[in-house]
């Protein structure tokens, strides 16, 4: 009987070993040699590779391994590549032209050279074919572009716009990325095409991808001297890249525990709290508390539809945001991991140095009238309060405060809102606010459950305002009617993410659909300035800001005055910056960016991350062909 | 003839209401929610970094997708267009991931989900209905009582719970099956012993969550149904003849308490065609029921038009054979 069981052990033992070994679900290359990121937009039923089509998506590994655009700026260090471009754009006087010299030596992935007449052929089959991402913009803008010899190409612009490079600039994410023509060219109608396999101008090649749309496996080329990555920080450390998408957040971390997913998008801080106990390498960008990346180039706000009464009134919408205690915002609903963004922008680190550290002194000055007062709503002493709040929880906080929690917020001023709304004929009775024609004010908060923190920030601001007087309830929707709303104006108040950032300091690109010229009535769908601000005083600050060519120093100026207006007339109140938990591991890979060294930003989900794979060092923990010891 | 007539017509032209019914509302319904396709596209498009885009020329986008998407014109238009398309086999496009055709997407996803619910749902029918039969026509027996209480406690377990505790025990404690995909990674489809296998081991933990919870259903409904069969006079009867008991369990309890069961069963398996949803989400595994949720969140009408078409017209098929078998099968529908 004995025998029996030992031989059931036996086979038993051997089963599952032979099961564990042949349950990994990565390639079979050493892992050593290879890098593994989380798929940002999840599965795709159907990869396309063509991705200048509108539906494409291009940050599951094709744009990171196989585009390539001009220029990159990242949005961390500030840093401008020259990438297919041999340097920055030249305009004429007026800005009707743009001429750009291109790198010598870039080569396609089939061995076909990159010329000038990629880049026209990128333009002009864009500006044939609506229904390309770029299509409208080309064809309201290019009157004509040629290649003036291989390496130039020259624009004629239809009209002065300074800012034409921009849409090969990498400044967030993506950017028109260049097409091969001798591939294109042979296709009847591009829009149908799947460009697949793709041709590649990146520094790596699609080996193999899953048709059911879970992973893409990726290998460095041959020749990646001959890619703009090679030649600006030489070669891509990690042979093979493979971009997955393991299901929800809970499969991540398990993944990550087990070294089997090196880079994650984003996680939960509860998730990560996990990972961070159950993983030793893992890490996201501070070493200690916080450790989330906060150089995310949004930032979240409490937007009001302008045209609503009673957020229509500027009173109201101040007295809103000095009814909100920002420090218990920020400790009960998101753990003290939060940068506090009092400007109408995300105060990334490149915009704090632009922004919110030189506009402090403003603020800290800055006044509203509250009956034959003057009061001073800012309060710079947020951060050391949320600093040793985070000591006495017994957290290592290394850095100075205003690095990490910004330069502070509006004070928490309940009588001096209180003030406000009663002067706007708004009443009090029984700790309830009532609407100046006598009926009890209430507030829908939209919120996305399936966007953490917008949702966490309408519970929390939710709770300030009930605890205010005023009945507020949080509705959640899903994404689609969370941003079909967003752009009809079919909401009250809705935490949404309006502010951004970018590397540079010209934010005219990203601040022009303020103008009032954008408001469109509620119900109308609006894809620029939905919560429908009209303001004469902004209106005509950007109509300056248009006509000034990037790096005039003029430009700094009317921003920062463009930031005070939002301030005085706080269209929308804004609140904290999109932070990340974007985890990595370092047991296979190490010197990802971090808190002590900034040299780029860790986003694995935009094109600049091409770029940060020269800087990656193999640890030697894994097996590796190319890195043996 | 009679048949013919009073029976089977009738529930061929009941068939036919039922799916012209279900389709229109499926067509409806996603027009009356919030959500605008072409809008979505511009957000993600200007969330993705083309946020450069001329704010005028985001709007010149906007009138060209809603032309390429078929949107143009009033719904009833376009409601016309949806049959003539329809009767063709045309769902149009994907939104999402325009300009794939609907049955190209549909066809990528629908293989993994039959493969992975026909399997558990015949199983757990199976293994839960033999287990309650006998279960039930012995109701008495402490071995039958414990086994309705272990049932009872697995049936409400959700499905995400099944699948979060099997995916720590066998993807992270004991890691012996994969936690993600339909196959490894660079397995390419063939007839080889390797790829079958490479099948099974990932449909395993996905298949294991649904039939778990799938047999305490089954196993449930079954020993309720033959607990009542068994006290029929014809069963009291056939005990008190001095029948086998075997006889009277398989043969006349177990039997005439399937037919409910049959029709459950018919109806599950149509209704494969919605997918395991969540069971496909967690285990990431390339079915149906996920791509339902992607067009879903995406406001892609055709996809979500494609396959509610595709779960209207299974589900009413299937019911349509079960009416049509259940004169073969009970006699007394054959004498009503």
């Amino acid at each position: 009987m004995k025998k029996f069981w030992r031989v059931w052990l036996l086979i038993v033992l051997t089963g599952l070993l032979t099961l564990t070994l042949t349950a990994q679900v990565l390639p079979k290359v050493p892992r050593g040699d290879l890098l593994i990121v989380d798929a940002l937009h999840g599965r795709l039923a159907k990869t396309d590779f063509n991705i200048w089509k509108p539906a494409t998506q291009a940050g599951n590994g094709i744009q990171q391994a196989l585009m390539d655009t001009l220029w990159y700026v990242d949005p961390t260090s500030g840093e401008w590549i020259n990438a297919l471009a041999a340097e920055p754009p030249i305009y004429n006087e007026d800005a009707t032209v743009m001429t750009v010299k291109l790198r010598k030596g870039i080569y396609w992935s089939d061995g076909v050279e990159f010329t000038a007449d990629d880049v026209v052929f990128t333009v002009k089959t864009q500006i044939e074919h609506p229904g390309f991402n770029y299509s409208g913009t080309f064809s309201a803008y290019v009157k004509d572009v040629y290649a003036k010899d291989k390496y130039t190409v020259v624009f004629e612009l239809k009209k002065p716009y300074p800012r034409f490079h921009n849409f090969f600039n990498v400044l967030i994410y993506g950017a028109c990325y260049i097409m091969p023509k001798h591939v294109f060219e042979k296709v009847e109608d591009p829009l149908k095409f799947d460009f697949n396999p793709p041709v590649s101008l990146g520094p790596y090649v699609l080996k193999d991808y899953d048709k059911a749309g879970y992973w893409w496996f990726f290998e460095r080329r041959e020749d990646w001297q001959r890619t703009s990555v090679g030649m600006v920080y030489g070669k891509p450390k990690p042979k093979y890249l493979l971009f997955i998408y393991y299901g929800p957040e809970e499969k991540k971390v398990l993944a990550q525990a087990q070294h089997q997913l090196d880079c994650i998008f984003d996680l939960t801080p509860e998730a990560w709290d996990v990972l961070r106990k159950r993983n030793k390498y893992s890490m996201v960008w501070y070493k200690d508390f916080p450790w989330a990346w906060m150089d995310d180039v949004a930032a979240r706000g409490l937007c009001f539809n302008l045209t609503k009464f009673p957020y229509n009134i500027r009173q109201v919408r101040w007295a809103l945001a000095l009814s909100i205690d920002i420090k218990d915002v920020i400790i009960s609903g998101f753990n003290g991991i939060e940068r506090l963004a009092p400007l109408h922008e995300a105060p990334t680190t490149a915009f704090m140095k632009y922004f919110d550290k030189p506009l402090k002194e403003w603020l800290e000055d800055f006044t509203i009238q509250v009956g034959d007062e003057q009061f001073k709503p800012f309060d710079p002493t947020i951060p050391d309060q949320i600093a040793e709040w985070a000591k006495k929880q017994g957290y290592n906080v290394t850095m100075n405060p205003e690095d990490i929690w910004g330069i502070g917020w509006w004070k928490y001023a309940p009588d001096v809102a209180e003030k406000l709304l009663k002067e706007a004929g708004f009443t009090k009775k029984d700790g309830k606010w009532y609407l100046p024609n006598g009926e009890p004010w209430k507030i829908t908060l939209v919120g996305l459950p399936a966007e953490i923190d917008s949702a966490r920030l309408a519970f929390a601001v939710a709770d300030q305002w009930r605890k205010f007087g005023i009945e507020t309830n949080v509705e959640t929707v899903e994404a689609g009617v969370f941003w079909t709303r967003w752009s009809l104006g079919d909401f009250d108040v809705g935490s949404y993410w309006p502010a951004s950032a970018s590397g540079v300091s010209d934010i005219w690109p990203l601040y022009q659909g303020w103008h009032k010229r954008y408001v469109v009535p509620t119900g109308q769908a609006a894809s620029n300035n939905q919560i429908r601000w009209t303001s004469n005083i902004a209106s005509d600050i950007l109509d300056k800001m248009a006509t000034l060519k990037p790096g005039d120093p003029r430009l700094m100026e009317l921003s920062r005055d463009l930031f005070k207006v939002f301030v005085e007339e706080m269209p929308y109140i804004c609140t904290v910056i999109n932070k990340k938990f974007n985890a990595y591991d370092q047991y296979v890979w190490t010197n990802f960016p971090s808190a002590e060294n900034p040299y780029m930003s860790t986003a694995w989900w935009w094109g600049t991350f091409k770029f940060l794979l020269p800087f990656l060092e193999p640890t030697g923990r894994a097996p590796s062909e190319e890195y043996k010891k | 003839m009679r048949i013919l007539k009073r029976y089977i017509i009738p529930r061929i032209i009941q068939f036919f209401v039922v799916v012209f019914v279900g389709i229109t509302i499926t067509f409806i319904v996603p027009r009356f929610t919030p959500l605008d396709p072409v809008q979505m596209t511009i957000n993600r498009v200007a969330s993705y970094g083309a946020q450069y885009l001329d704010a005028e020329t985001l709007e010149h986008l906007k009138q060209t997708l809603t032309d390429l998407y078929g949107l143009k014109g009033t719904v009833f238009e376009q409601y016309v267009r949806f049959w003539d398309r329809l009767l063709h086999g045309d769902f149009g496009p994907s939104l999402a991931m325009f300009p794939t055709p609907v049955m190209e997407v549909i066809s990528n996803s629908i293989p993994w989900t039959l493969g992975l619910l026909i399997m558990s749902v015949l199983i757990a029918w199976l293994i839960g209905n033999f287990i309650g039969g006998i279960a039930g026509y012995f109701s008495e027996k402490r071995w039958a009582k414990v086994l309705s209480v272990i049932a009872a406690t697995i049936y409400p377990i959700p499905y995400y719970f099944m699948a979060l505790i099997l995916i720590i025990v066998f993807g992270y404690l004991i890691p012996v099956f994969p936690i993600i995909g339909g196959l490894s990674i660079g397995m390419q489809p063939s007839f080889s012993f390797g790829f079958i296998i490479d099948l099974i081991k990932h449909a395993f933990l996905p298949s294991l969550s649904l039939v778990i919870v799938g047999i305490g259903w089954w196993f449930l409904s079954m020993k309720a149904l033959s607990s009542t069969t068994k006290s029929e006079d014809y069963v009291q009867y056939a005990e008190a003849a001095g029948i086998p008991q075997s006889k009277i369990l398989f043969g006349y309890v177990m039997k005439n308490s399937l037919l409910p069961q049959v029709t459950n069963l018919a109806l599950s398996l149509g209704g494969v065609f919605n997918g395991a949803l969540v069971t496909e989400y967690f285990f990431a595994y390339p079915g149906i029921g996920q791509t339902l949720y992607m067009a879903v969140t995406n406001g892609d009408f055709n996809l979500m038009m494609g396959i509610s078409v595709f779960s209207i017209f299974s589900i009413a098929s299937a019911a349509l054979v079960i009416d049509l078998l259940y004169p073969l099968i009970d006699p007394r529908v054959r004498y009503r």
